[in-house]
Order: structure tokens, then sequence, then C-alpha cells
């Protein structure tokens, strides 16, 4: 859990991709790509991100399904949104569906990083509080009880984990 | 040599994908779909009604005038039966008379007026009676002319037939005789004793006329009977007298039949039936030769019944018409709603899509920019070389390129009043696009490209450049359907009554069904990043629209497209 901060970025203007991933490296970021929606679904599936930032409009899935599937598959994840689209009111609809913050397109790296530092500790306070009542559940499971439980309780905790 | 371009479809019936390029209709469209929608009920709602109210008609006729003959040639064969048996009666009276054992040789007078009485008593027809001697002479006779006896009969027609007969009596045909007085004679003969012995009565032939007419009894018919040759014997004398010939004589070969005969005024049918004991045929005809029967009183009132009918009929389609024209306006009118609706939604939808095209180029000059920045901060301690500055501002052009090429795309979007108008030659505009702008790369990349030219199509009036424009988007679109598959673009003109078209098809991908509702749309793009602005179709339209025609788009995924353009001739 200790390093660095995992984000994914998806968006289809390859360009602006390969800078703003750049810029967030140099600043200690672990950053890996997505040029489409499919791919960054398919990338979630195989390593963990703590944070994902999508562009709202692009070709084949756009990043409000995008954001649906994550946040359905990935517990603890959480997602920014980033618009070129003058009216922000698809992007106030991403956060119902629970995104975590959205930002409009050109913005201030300064801007984006503060929103990315305030997702992160979202993300490891949410984390932090759901381990909490597991370790709680787990206590009380295993309190007084057979091996039986406390394995059930481990699993349980395994099963978060993913 | 050229293809004709299909007529606009028109919707509702959008079902082959066409977006017709937003078309509103004329007054003259609405009043002919009324009519059509008129005629179309009219023929479904009247027709059969008026065919069947005309079978019913006709085939009431012809069924009751046949069943009306069938009864009347029934009358004709009873009535005669019964007169048969009338006339064998008094033929029975007279034998009866003439074999009488007591029968001196002549008579005596009183013995014939008893013979006279008894007759009499027996029948009102008999007028008198008479005997004749083996001479021919009326020995002895009674009755109202007594200046009748001795009077020599030999010569006398009835008395020569009976006389050549074998039957021993005669009924004879209507006649004067000495009398001057038309009647019928029935006369028996007889050899007694080796004489030659006839005995006859005469009836008076109105008595005869009573007696049919009580046979006509309420059978509505008028009875007469003619002879052999068509003379009436008996007839009413409303019709015509005795002795006169009847307009029609009926066949002597066949006993009972039905015929028609030329009346006065029409065609009356008349049954017939000849008679046994005379020869003779008693006729009929119906005292109203006019079919009525059951329409006789129910005809006004069904002729009354039919026409509310049809008229019943008649206002049902017409309301029916008018409903479905009405409703069919109504839906025209929500449509045109709609598309308003939709029109405002696009200006919308422009200004967030301007938003929208311009932020993605402005967010990557910001991402190169701050990079660069990034790069010589020494904080970051790294180096930017040469190369990277260059690769950094090539990025930085190109999107500020984007923009640019929005932007102009955009003042063609707003500006489309503003026209240059010539007169120009459509081949030479198409020639100027395919040949001058487009031409070498086209043979790379493996396009065809296919012109049928209808080249009776005059100059006119339009603006070049924006038509080139249009004709340009509309290729390069076709070029972009075939995602580098050779293949080909055909481009054909033609002209219909005052308007000219251009087709242009391509044998690309096609446009999706869903697709194909937006593809006019500002920003609408199927092309990825930085390849389509999604302005080239609006745009497009836009500049045809603002020349005063249209532009429709048919196609089928997987086969291609095909955009047509129509324009005014001046």
């Amino acid at each position: 859990m200790a390093g660095k901060i995992r984000l994914l970025i998806v968006d289809d203007e390859i360009k602006f991709l390969d800078s703003i991933a750049q810029r967030l490296e140099m600043r200690g970021l672990d950053i890996t790509k997505a040029t489409n929606g499919k791919d960054a679904v398919e990338i979630a599936r195989t390593r963990k991100f703590d944070l994902a930032l999508l562009d709202l409009k692009m070709p084949g899935m756009d990043g409000k399904q995008v954001l649906e599937i994550l946040k359905k598959e990935h517990k603890y994840i959480e997602v920014i949104i980033l618009t070129g689209h003058g009216s922000m009111d698809s992007a106030v609809d991403c956060t119902k569906l629970g995104a975590f913050s959205y930002l409009p397109k050109p913005y201030e790296l300064d801007k984006l990083l503060e929103i990315l530092k305030q997702a992160y500790e979202s993300r490891l306070k949410k984390k932090f509080e759901s381990d909490q009542s597991r370790i709680q559940k787990l206590t009380d499971l295993a309190q007084g009880t057979s091996a039986l439980g406390i394995l059930k309780a481990m699993r349980e905790l395994d099963d978060d984990e993913k | 040599m050229f293809r004709q371009v299909e007529k606009p479809s028109l919707p509702p019936d959008r079902a082959d994908k066409t977006v017709a390029g937003f078309v509103s209709f004329a007054p003259e469209h609405y009043r002919e779909m009324k009519r059509k929608n008129t005629v179309r009920l009219l023929i479904t709602y009247i027709g059969p009604l008026l065919i069947l109210i005309v079978y019913f008609f006709f085939q009431y006729d012809s069924l009751y005038n046949e069943s009306r003959q069938l009864h009347l040639k029934a009358i004709a064969e009873n009535q005669a039966n019964t007169f048969d048996l009338f006339l064998s009666e008094r033929l029975v009276n007279i034998s009866n008379l003439i074999d009488d054992p007591k029968l001196d040789l002549p008579p005596s007078r009183p013995a014939m007026e008893n013979y006279l009485d008894y007759l009499r008593r027996i029948s009102e027809a008999f007028v008198d009676i008479g005997f004749f001697d083996s001479a021919g002479i009326q020995a002895a006779y009674a009755g109202p002319f007594p200046s009748l006896e001795k009077v020599n009969y030999s010569t006398e027609e009835w008395y020569l037939e009976l006389k050549r007969r074998p039957k021993q009596y005669i009924i004879s045909d209507i006649y004067l005789g000495f009398r001057r007085q038309p009647h019928f004679t029935i006369a028996v003969s007889r050899i007694i004793e080796d004489q030659y012995i006839a005995l006859r009565a005469t009836l008076e032939p109105d008595k005869i006329y009573e007696y049919i007419q009580s046979l006509e009894g309420a059978n509505e018919v008028i009875t007469s009977i003619v002879n052999h040759e068509g003379q009436y014997q008996v007839v009413t004398s409303h019709m015509v007298n005795p002795l006169t010939n009847a307009a029609f004589v009926p066949p002597r070969d066949v006993r009972h039949g039905v015929g028609e005969a030329k009346l006065e005024v029409a065609e009356v049918p008349y049954a017939y039936s000849w008679l046994k004991n005379a020869d003779w045929a008693l006729m009929v005809i119906w005292v109203n030769p006019q079919p009525g029967g059951f329409f006789a009183g129910h005809r006004p009132k069904l002729m009354i019944i039919s026409l509310a009918m049809l008229l019943l009929g008649l206002l049902i389609v017409l309301y029916r018409a008018r409903k479905v024209t009405d409703l069919y306006i109504e839906s025209e009118q929500t449509r045109a709603q709609l598309e308003h609706a939709s029109k405002l939604a696009s200006v919308g939808e422009l200004a967030a899509g301007i938003a929208h095209e311009i932020n993605n180029p402005l967010a990557a000059i910001n991402e190169e920019a701050g990079l660069m920045k990034d790069l010589i901060d020494p904080q970051f301690g790294r180096d930017l070389t040469r190369d990277e500055i260059s690769r950094r501002l090539d990025s930085i052009q190109e999107s500020v390129f984007r923009c640019r090429d929005i932007t102009r795309k955009l003042l063609g979007f707003v500006r489309q009043t503003d026209f240059d108008l010539r007169r120009h030659d459509l081949h030479g505009l198409i020639n100027d696009v395919v040949d001058g702008i487009l031409g070498p790369g086209m043979v790379i990349s493996n396009i065809e490209i296919v012109k049928k030219y209808n080249l009776e199509i005059p100059e006119f009036t339009t603006d070049g450049n924006q038509l080139r424009q249009v004709l340009l988007n509309l290729i390069m679109n076709g070029i972009d359907a075939l995602e580098g598959i050779p293949g080909q673009i055909v481009i054909t003109t033609g002209r219909v009554e005052h308007n000219l078209y251009v087709a242009v098809a391509d044998t690309g991908k096609g446009i999706s069904p869903e697709n194909m509702d937006k593809i006019f749309l500002p920003f609408f793009t199927t092309k990825g990043v930085g390849k389509g602005t999604g302005l080239g179709l609006s745009v497009s339209y836009g500049i045809i629209k603002s020349l005063g025609g249209r532009i429709e788009v048919k196609s089928s995924p997987g086969k291609g497209s095909v955009f047509t353009i129509t324009l005014p001739l001046d």
C-alpha cells in the first residue's frame, strides 16, 4: 500500500495523454495510460488502481460507462472526470454515479493535483474505515468460536481485498 | 445512361431510413392527400354498397319476373281448364237435348222454348236454340231472333265444318252470322232415322266474358281468348273489340307457355294455354304490366332507404377522409415542432460542441506548455532537448490548427446568407472538385470516381464556391466511408422538371440506422479525434437549404450511401 499513488488515465487524445502522464510521473505518481474505455476496463481488471482519471467524451465506451464499470468492479477506486464539454450537466451526472469530482478542460495542473490528493485521501479513508469494520467483524467472529469461524472471516477479508 | 434518382419518399413512411432534408409540405400536398384518401375510401366503402344495391335490385327484379311468369302460366292453365270444363258442360247440355228420346223431328216450338229455358237456367250465356234438318234448314227455333227460322244454313261455315268433322260437335269462333251480332255457336249433330240432324245453341260473348271475369277473380290478371289466327274471341271491351286481331298469337305447337307481347306502351309478359274443346287459346296478362310485386308498394321506400344508406356512407367516408387527413396534418405539425425543438437543441449542442472541440486542443496545448515548463524546472532536474522542444511546439501548433479549422467552418456555418451568385455549369463545378481538388490522390487510394452526367442540364445561378464546398464534403465523406478499401464513388446528375439533382453514391460502410437522424447535426461525427469536426454535413445542409434546395440521404449499412442534392433551376 505504501508508495506511489496508482493512477489510470483514460483519454482518446494521445498527445494530451502522453504529456499529462509524463508530468504526473515527474510528480511521483504511478501512471497507466489507456486510449479508450474498453482498454481501461480490461487493464483495471488485471491491476489495482487507487484513482482513475477519465475523459468523458470518447468513441466507443464513453467516460460515464467506464465510470460505472469501475465503480462496480472495484470497491475503493475514486474516479475523477475530465470534460471538454462546455456544459457541466453530464459531469454532474457522473458525480451522482459515484465520481469523486470533475474538472473542466483545460485546467491548471495544481488544481488537478489538489483534486487527486483529495481523492486519494478519500480512498484511503474509505479503505481504512472498511478495514476497521472488517477487523471488528473478524474479532467478533473469532471470539469464542471455532477455527472455522476464523477461517470464514479471513476469507471475507480476502474477498474484500480484491 | 444515368440512373433516375427516386423521388423523395415522404414521411411518415420513412421506413427505409431516409432523412428527407427536413421537407415541409405545401398545402397542395395536403389537398392532394385528402383527395386521394377520399377517393380510396369512396371506392372501399361506397363501391361495394352500390354494387350490392344494384345487384339486389336487378337480381330481385329478374327473380321476381321469373316467378311472376310462372305464376301467370299457372293462372292461364288453371283458367283454361276451368273454361274447357265450362265449354264441355255447355256441349253436354246440348248433347243431352239432341239425345233426348222424346225429341221430335223437327221439335215443336213449345219443345224448343222448353229446351231454351232449360239451357238458360243452366247458363245465362245461352241466347237461343235451333234445330236443323238434313238440308241444313233451321226447322225449329226458340230465342230472340225468330226471323232466323226456316233460314238455310247449309252454306254457313260452322255447319259445313260440323258436317266435315268426324266429331259430332263444333264450337265455332266468334262470328256475326245472319243476325249481324257477334256470337258463338255450339252445335252437335246426330244421324237419327237416317236423317242428319243438328242442334245448335248460340252463346253471347259478353256473358262468356262475364264468366271469364269471374275466373279472373282476385288474380289481378286480364284474361282474353284468341283463336288460332290470333283473332280476339272474348276480350274485355276496355282493351279492344272482339274479332280484332290480337297483338300476339301464341304458338300453336306448345300447349302452355309464356311470352312477351308488345302492347301499346311496353313489352308485357303473357301466359297462354290452348283449350281442348275449341281451337282457342286462353291468354292472361297482368292488370298492372309493370313488375311490382313486393316492390310495387315498397319500391319508393326501398329507393329512399338505399339513397339514405349511400348518403350515410358518403358522409362517413367524407368524415373519415377528413379525419385521416387532419390526423396526418397534425402528425406533420408535431413532426415539424419536434424538428424545431431539435433545431433549438442543436443550437445548445452547437455551443457545447464548440466548447468541447476547442477545449480539448486547448487542454493539449496547456499540457504541452506545462510539460515544457516542468522540463526546464530545476526542481525536476530534467533536460529539455532541442528535439523535445520542437516536438512539443509541433504538437501545440497542431492543436492550434485544429481550433482554427473549427472556427473557420463555424464561420461557414453561421455566414450562410452571404452568397456570391453567378451563372455556373453544374458539371464544371463537379469537375473542379473531382479533378482539381481531389484529382491525383484518388488513383493512389484505389478509388474510382465515376461520372454519370446528364448533359441536358443548363447553366444555373448559384454560389459556385459554396456548392463546390458541399460537393467536396460529400465526396470526402464517401471516400472516408470506403475506409481505404478500393471502391467507387458514383456522381450522377439529372433533371426532374424544374430541379436538378446531384447524387453522390459510395460503396462504403453505410450509415447505421441509429446515426441516421444525427448526421446533419453539428459536431456529430463517427470519425476519430482530429479526423472529423462533425461540421461537414451540417454546413452542407445549411448551404443547400440557403440555395433553395434540399439534401437527402439513403443508406444501407455495409453497402453504401447515396447523398442527393436537389436544387431549383432558375
